[in-house]
Formats: C-alpha cells, structure tokens, sequence
C-alpha cells in the first residue's frame, strides 16, 4: 500500500502573497486588488514574510534548500483563478528531498516544497457561481510527500508531527489543511482532490483503503482516476478528467526574477514529539502524556523548560494538567512554580485555590486540605450514618479519628465540618 | 494534425467554425515549419540574461483605494462576483 | 532649429481662451479619418501627452483595441501614466494599436489606423495611433509601447521619432501584458529633444513592477556606426540606397562606418515570435468573459462553454498567437521550441553585446517602405512576422534603439533606427538630436501651431 500527500498550508502573513491585499478579511471581495483579482496590467509583488515561512518549513522538514528559487505559471481554465493562471513552482522549488520522523521511528519523504497562490473562494449554485476574491492570492505552501505511508496509523501519526512542526513554526492550521490524497493499493494510483481539514483526510483514506480492498478482493481492477470526497456521505466519488501536464503549459513567470534565498533568516524548527520522547526517557514518564501537553502548546513546553531543574517531573506534569483544565494552558511562570510547590506538598487544588496562587495570596497547606477532608468525609458519610446521627452523635467519632490521623487537623474542626456536610 | 488541432483549441477555449480551422490550421502549420529553423542552431553556452534586481516586498498591509472602481467592471451579487457554473 | 523642447515652446507661445477647444475640434474631425485615438479626453488645459490604448489610465475605457476588453474602466492608472499626470501634463485621449499589440501595420486595429501622409497606406503597428497623433499634432508628446518593434516601425511610416528604451527601465504596471519578458514602454515626439525631459519623468524603480531596474542611464558615443550585413540584405533596393545616403551623411560629420556580419536571423525571428506568442497564450488566458470588459451573462452555460463563447471575440490574429503559444509550451515539444528558443535569445543578446561594445548599431526600421492598407492585408502571417527582421533583435534582446526619419519618398518618410548596449540610451537620444541639426522634418499636419 502507497499512501502519498499533497499538503497545501496557508501561511499566516499579513498580506498575500503577491499583493498588499490583506490576509484576514471578512466580507467578501474587500481585500481585493487589481492583482489578485487578475485584472490587466497588474503584476505580482514577492511578500518576503511568506518566503521566510515557506524556507522555514523547508527547513524543519529537512529538504535541501535551493540557493535561487523562481516561479512558473501554471495555465488552466476554472472560474476561481483570476489569471487563468496559478503562479506557482516547479523548475527551482524551495526545497527537496526532506523527511518527517513520525510513526515509530520511520521517515516519510518529503519530495518537495514549494510556495504558491490560493484561488478565489468559490459558492457553487445552480446557474452560477459566486466568487470571493479575499482568498485570491493567499500565500500557501504545498508540501509533497513520497508515497511511503503505508497505513491509516501511519497516516494520523504523519499528520501529527507535520501539524506539531507547523505548529511551532508559528503556522497554526485549525483544520485549514487542504490535501489531494494519492493511495495505490495494488498498480493504479488513485487521487482524491481537495480534501478539506484532517478528520476528513483520515476518513477518506479510511474508506479509500476500504474501497480498493473490497475491489481487488473481488478480482476487480482499480481504475486510475481522479476522485472526491463527499463529506456529508463520508465517501469517495469519481469525477470529471485530470488535466495533464501537458495542458498546464508551464513557463518560467516572466513578472518576477530569481531569489537568492540563502540570506533568508530561518524560523528555528522545534520537535515537540523527540523532546516528548527524551523526557519520557529522562524522566520516566508517559510519553504519551507530555506528548498530548506539548506538541500544541508552546506555553506548556515552556512552562516545562523552566521548572524541570527544579522540580520533579511527575508534579510538573500534574502541575501542567491542572491549568490546562483550569485555564487553557495560561499561566505566568511564577504563578506555576508556586503552584508546584502546594502539589509536592500533597495539596488539594481547585478552580479557586489557583485564583489564589495567580493573586499572589499566601495559602497553607493547611487550608487546602480542608477541601480535602471536607471531600473524604462525604465520602464516609453514608446514608444511614446520616440517619442514625441524631439518635447517636458518637457515631461519627471513627470519620474524626481517620481525619485526624490523615490530616493535620483538630477533631474539633473535623466535628464541625462532619455536622455541616450532614445537615446538608 | 486534425485531432491535435481539435484538442488544441479546447485547451485555449477558442472556437473556430469549419472555414476557419482550416485556414488557421494551414497557416499554423506553416508558421510551425518556418520555427523549426531552431533545430539547425547549435547551443552555445552563454551568460543568461537574468534580470538583476531581486525585489521582495515588506509583509504589510495596504488596502487597494479604489475597490469600488474594481469591482464596477464585473456583475456583483452582494458583495459576490457572478460567475459561470461549475 | 529651435534648441527649447516642444514642452518649453509650449509654455512660451501665447494660448488664446479658445485654444485648447479649437485643437480638440480640429484633432477630432481629422482622427475620423485616420483613427489615430479611440476616445479623445475633452478637458486638457496643458501640454497633452496621449497613452496607447494598452495603457491603463484610471476611469477612462482602455482596451487594447480588442473587443474583448470592450468597456473596460481601469480603477487605477499605470505608473507611466501616473507620472506624467503628476507633473503637470494633460492627458490627450487612448491611441489606436493592433489587438494587444499583434501586428506591425496597424491593420488588426478596432478601426484600421491610416498613414497621415497618404490615407491609403499604413500607420504602422503596433502603436499605430501615437504615430500618427505624434505626426499631426505640434505639441504632444505619445506614450508608446513596443514588443517586437512596435514603436521604431509606425515612427518610422510617420516621419517622428520614436523612442524604445531598455527593458526594464520603464515600469509595466499598468501595461495590459502582450510578452511580459519583451515590453517596453516608450515615447514619441516629433524632436528628440522632447524625449530625454519625458524620459525621466517616466522611467525609474517601481514597487508595482519587480522587474524594473535602478541602474543609471549612460551617454556613450564611440563615434562608429555598424551595419549588420544580413538584415541590410533583407532590404528594398530603393530603401537600401536612400539609406547608404544617408550613411555618407553621418560618415562626413565624423562617425566611421563598419560592416559587421550576425547568424541567427531567422532563428531570431523565430526565437522572438516563440518566446511572445508563449507569453502571450498565458496573458490572455484570463480574458473568460465575466471580471471585465465584454461580459456574456449565460452564467448557466458551464464554465467551458462560457469561456469558449466569450473568446470567440478575440480578433483572428489573437487566436492565431493563443493557439501558436499554447502549443510552442505544451509539454512535449516544449524543449524544441519554447526552451531552445530562449537559448537562442541569450545566444543573440551575447553577439550584439559583443558588436555594441564598439558603438551604435544603425539599420533601416523597415525592409520595404509603408505598404497600401489593401496590401498589407493580403499578405499572409508568416510575411508579415518575417517584415520584423530588423526590429526583432533589439526588441528580442531588451536594447534600447531609436527610430528617426532620414529620408521621403514617394510623399512616404523613411526612418532608420540606432541600437546601443543596455542602459546607454542617452546616447542614443542624443545622437538624434544632433541629427536633426540639419535634417528637415516633414509635417503634412500641425494641428495646434500657433502662428
């Protein structure tokens, strides 16, 4: 089994890629211009930011990174591109050849990484469309991947550490991916276009996978075409011809030179899944756990750099887990070591007590357990304990020894915390 | 050349009727003939005449100041530009 | 002969209240016949300049004499418009040009552009009208555009100057793109002494451009002229003499003659259509039908459909480039013609850079002289594509070379073109000023002279 990728990632400049055009824009067709409408005699203008994010990806994916890059023009006919063409790469690239380390220590190649315009945003309706041009000319990185994934697993644990490198790159995808899926089964290659986001990309391998088993299976052959995928049925569809290369025509962009790039100051890569791996090691942790806390949180990572020295890495984890419920991950780091503090020392922390650290308040262990005890008591309280309580008070004596043995406490509080949980 | 041609003006949306393709396709083909004097020059390895300048734009935002004047020239639909079926 | 600019002399001649309206009405009723503009702008109170109709000029319909740009309003103006309208000038009105720069008569033209010396003959293309509006107007200056030699030949049938500066000198924003490696804009004017001052005002970087330079101009004059024996081969007998005369002439005022000899002609001839035609497919490609000018509104239809439909406006020489650039690019015979034809640019620009470096190359612009308009539309494409012999390797190579009458015959002027290295175009404005010291320009109109 091939599994291949072509990964398109939108690039989080300020403007697009070949205008000033703005990149975040909400009602259609406001930031637009002669150029990314493709309006005649406009011509594209190079953002710089974009190409420091498309070599910074080359980067962290381990290509090798050509000296001079250019651009080409990539002709066909669709209401969505303004030109009728897409100036995109091919001669000089970003980069080649590169990998990503994921599923269990093996490496998916990376063929190639090229930078590249979006097209307009396109409503189909029955007798027309209608087009939005704020999406023209978004700067995108198109990723190509070798054919070397071989699973459904091997395909999510791709997708996970592609999105983590991105992540850390600063390019924070929520669901914006758009990938055409290419898997081969048995000889003929098959290509799903446009696939939107990853849980769809997952479910359309999936149900791919399944489709050309059940076909080989039966002695069928698999055809070599272009599919869909049909979010609503969760299902892969034939569609109209491929064009082929030799309609794109392409030829070097005549509007723009060559680019230098070896001055371009990369975005330094950081591989949340190795460190994972290296303090699970060091530390003897779950991998997994840290994993799940870092490799989409950079706060967290650094939460975890600063403190590891200092504190054991089971309270740091605890700690991390606490204010990822209680506060989405944010919290200053003073803030954190002295709640790391009330952890090793055995504390119980909630919502409030954490409100408490983050204002700086003075709070005794002492205080904390109170919310403790009053949890354990309710425990031991049951019901008919409750009943009979009226009728025998003493009754509760065995609850006040096992606080006060556990905790330090005076019976006379515990007494008092007893009586109060019981009259609720 | 008769299906070439066919598939040649698909690829560049351009329609001919019947007088027309023939015509065209026989001055094509002369024309194509008269190119094919490029096979007898023999390369020689030159300079190639790259332009110099290298100019890369600063990633900041600067809205185009006649949106309204654009967007004239095509048939809007609420703020959506109309456009053919897909 | 005045040493001031037309510019200068503008400025000085008393204008009476009605001047600038007795010029329109005048301009007006000539431009019936000869089609020189394809709108005249009604509110000028300084000196006029006019654009080709490829050049956007805001709010005002540019294009590029195609119908399928008909009603076309750019919201912006191209910088070389920009620039002027800035400092002072009056924009004239949209001169008439082959579709998007195809052809090199003027006869692929909206409205065929006739010559003002005779009306049977040609303008010459592909800046057809700033020719002529050069040629009959005394003060005005035209901005113009070549590819291929779209600014020497109409110059040269119209008796003007007409300047081609190096690639990338002059800011294509706002050019509706015919061969994006190849354009150029520039100017024409009835003295070279009117060249250099709008020159620049126009020329200079531009953000909206990425491939315009900041490179300084140069005035170097080595005092030789060189004939390229091959393409003064290609040349009318009649024309041939006439331009020998000349070249006797220029020889007693100091510059020494020499002969030199270039392969490649035809090559060039057909690297040149190549690399254009491929360019062009694409440029004109986003031409669907539904952004702008002509518009068809059977949404309905599908998209292929709709495309093909709203194309079938495009005039015969423009399918006729589509179709040939499409195909030079397609993937199989790609190398064989597209990729070997910018091989054989770079192998020309080397040869001329080489013959340049020892002075100014000199040729007639044209092999044969203006053609009646009857017959210029009998010849077929591949005879019209080979009467750009002369004007190809300049224009193929991004060499700046000015095109100036030298001669009259038959009423019909003459123009001879000077090619210099990239960025000495000073030299070259300055060469046809000191021939023009004793040299008589012929005007059959100076529409807007003050006596």
């Amino acid at each position: 089994m091939k599994i291949g990728l072509e990964v398109h990632v939108s690039l989080p400049t300020k403007s697009k890629l070949f205008c000033s055009c703005s990149t975040k824009a909400s009602e259609p067709n406001s930031a637009v211009c002669p150029i990314c409408m493709g309006f005649p005699g406009a011509k594209p203008m190079l953002n710089e930011e974009a190409l420091r994010f498309a070599v910074s990806i080359a980067n962290a994916l381990h290509c090798n990174i050509n000296d001079r890059v250019s651009f080409v023009r990539k002709v066909y006919f669709y209401p969505d591109l303004p030109k009728s063409y897409q100036i995109t790469q091919l001669y000089e690239p970003i980069g080649i050849n590169g990998f990503v380390e994921c599923c269990d220590g093996k490496r998916i190649g990376i063929r190639r990484i090229q930078l590249e315009e979006d097209a307009a945003k396109i409503i189909r309706g029955d007798d027309y469309t209608l087009l939005d041009f704020n999406r023209s000319g978004i700067p995108l990185v198109e990723i190509v991947t070798e054919p070397d994934i071989k699973s459904e697993d091997e395909l999510r644990s791709f997708l996970t550490e592609l999105t983590s490198i991105l992540y850390y790159l600063g390019i924070d995808i929520e669901g914006e991916l758009k990938t055409d899926l290419n898997i081969s089964l048995a000889d003929a290659r098959v290509e799903v276009k446009n696939i939107t986001g990853i849980r769809n990309l997952i479910d359309a391998a999936r149900y791919e996978i399944q489709r050309q088993e059940k076909l080989i299976k039966s002695g069928a052959k698999v055809a070599q075409e272009t599919r869909s995928y049909i979010e609503a049925k969760k299902e892969t569809v034939g569609t109209r011809e491929k064009e082929t290369e030799e309609e794109y025509g392409f030829i070097p962009e005549p509007d723009l030179t060559s680019y230098d790039i070896t001055h371009i100051p990369k975005i330094k890569p950081v591989y949340a899944s190795k460190i994972a791996e290296e303090y699970a090691k060091a530390y003897n942790v779950d991998k997994k756990l840290i994993a799940e806390f870092i490799l989409f949180d950079k706060h967290a990572l650094e939460l975890i750099d600063a403190t590891k020295d200092k504190y054991e890495m089971k309270y740091i984890l605890n700690g991390i887990g606490l204010i990822k419920k209680y506060r989405k991950g944010e919290i200053k780091l003073e803030a954190f070591e002295k709640l790391l503090e009330l952890i090793k020392e055995g504390g119980y922390i909630d919502e409030e007590t954490l409100s408490k650290i983050e204002k700086g308040e003075q709070i005794s262990t002492e205080s904390l357990n109170i919310e403790l005890i009053k949890k354990e008591v309710r425990e031991l309280l049951t019901p008919s304990i409750k009943l009979n309580y009226k009728k025998n008070p003493k009754i509760i004596n065995f609850i006040i020894g096992k606080i006060t043995t556990k905790y330090k406490v005076s019976p006379r509080e515990v007494a008092e915390i007893v009586k109060e949980e019981i009259s609720d | 050349m008769q299906s070439d041609f066919d598939k040649l003006l698909k690829v560049c949306r351009i329609r001919l009727d019947k007088e027309e393709k023939e015509k065209m396709e026989k001055e094509l083909e002369e024309i194509i003939k008269y190119f094919d004097v490029l096979d007898s020059v023999r390369i020689e390895e030159v300079n190639e005449q790259r332009a110099k300048v290298e100019r890369l734009r600063k990633d900041e935002v600067k809205q185009f100041d006649n949106i309204e004047g654009l967007l004239k020239n095509t048939k809007t639909y609420r703020f959506y530009v109309v456009g053919p079926k897909v | 002969m005045s040493s001031i600019n037309s510019i200068e002399e503008f400025a000085s001649i008393e204008k009476g209240g009605d001047y600038y309206q007795k010029l329109l009405e005048e301009l007006a009723r000539l431009n019936e016949r000869l089609h020189a503009f394809s709108n005249i702008n009604s509110s000028i109170n300084s000196f006029p300049f006019s654009a080709k109709d490829n050049l956007c000029v805001k709010g005002v319909e540019t294009t590029a004499s195609s119908k399928i740009l008909d009603g076309y309003i750019p919201p912006y103006n191209a910088t070389a418009v920009e620039r002027l309208l800035n400092n002072g000038f009056s924009f004239l009105g949209k001169t008439n040009m082959d579709e998007f720069g195809f052809g090199s008569f003027g006869i692929n033209a909206q409205e065929i552009v006739r010559n003002p010396f005779d009306e049977r003959y040609v303008a010459g293309g592909s800046s057809s009208g700033a020719a002529v509006a050069t040629s009959i107007l005394k003060y005005h200056v035209a901005i113009a555009e070549s590819t291929g030699g779209s600014i020497a030949t109409p110059a040269s049938f119209c008796g003007v100057v007409g300047f081609t500066p190096t690639y990338s000198t002059i800011s294509r924003y706002g050019l509706i793109d015919y061969s994006n490696s190849m354009d150029k804009i520039g100017i024409m004017a009835r003295t070279a002494k009117d060249i250099r001052p709008i020159f620049d005002l126009i020329r200079g970087p531009d953000g909206y451009d990425s491939t315009t330079s900041d490179l300084s101009i140069t005035s170097i004059n080595k005092k030789k002229l060189i004939v390229i024996d091959q393409l003064l081969d290609l040349v009318d007998q009649r024309i041939r003499e006439l331009f020998e005369k000349m070249l006797d002439k220029l020889n007693a005022k100091g510059y020494s003659i020499e002969h030199r000899s270039i392969d490649l002609i035809d090559a060039s001839i057909a690297s040149y259509y190549i690399i254009a035609m491929a360019e062009a497919s694409t440029n004109l490609a986003r031409y669907t039908g539904f952004k702008y000018g002509f518009k068809i509104e059977d949404f309905d239809k599908g998209y292929n459909e709709f495309f093909t439909e709203a194309r079938s406006v495009f005039g015969e020489e423009a399918k006729r480039r589509i179709l040939l650039g499409t195909f030079v690019r397609s993937a199989n015979v790609k190398d064989k013609y597209y990729f070997k034809a910018l091989k054989v640019r770079d192998m020309l620009s080397s040869r001329l850079e080489k013959i340049l470096e020892e002075g100014f190359i000199i040729l007639p612009v044209m092999p044969i002289p203006a053609p009646k308009i009857e017959d210029a539309k009998k010849l077929t494409p591949l005879q019209v594509y080979k009467m750009d012999a002369l004007t190809i390797p300049p224009n193929l190579c991004g060499l700046p070379h000015i095109s100036f009458p030298y001669a009259y015959d038959n009423g019909l002027p003459l123009g001879a073109e000077v090619i210099t290295s990239k960025f000495n175009d000073y030299a070259i404005i300055d060469f046809v000023e000191e021939w023009e010291e004793d040299f008589e320009y012929k005007f059959k109109y100076k529409i807007g002279e003050v006596k």
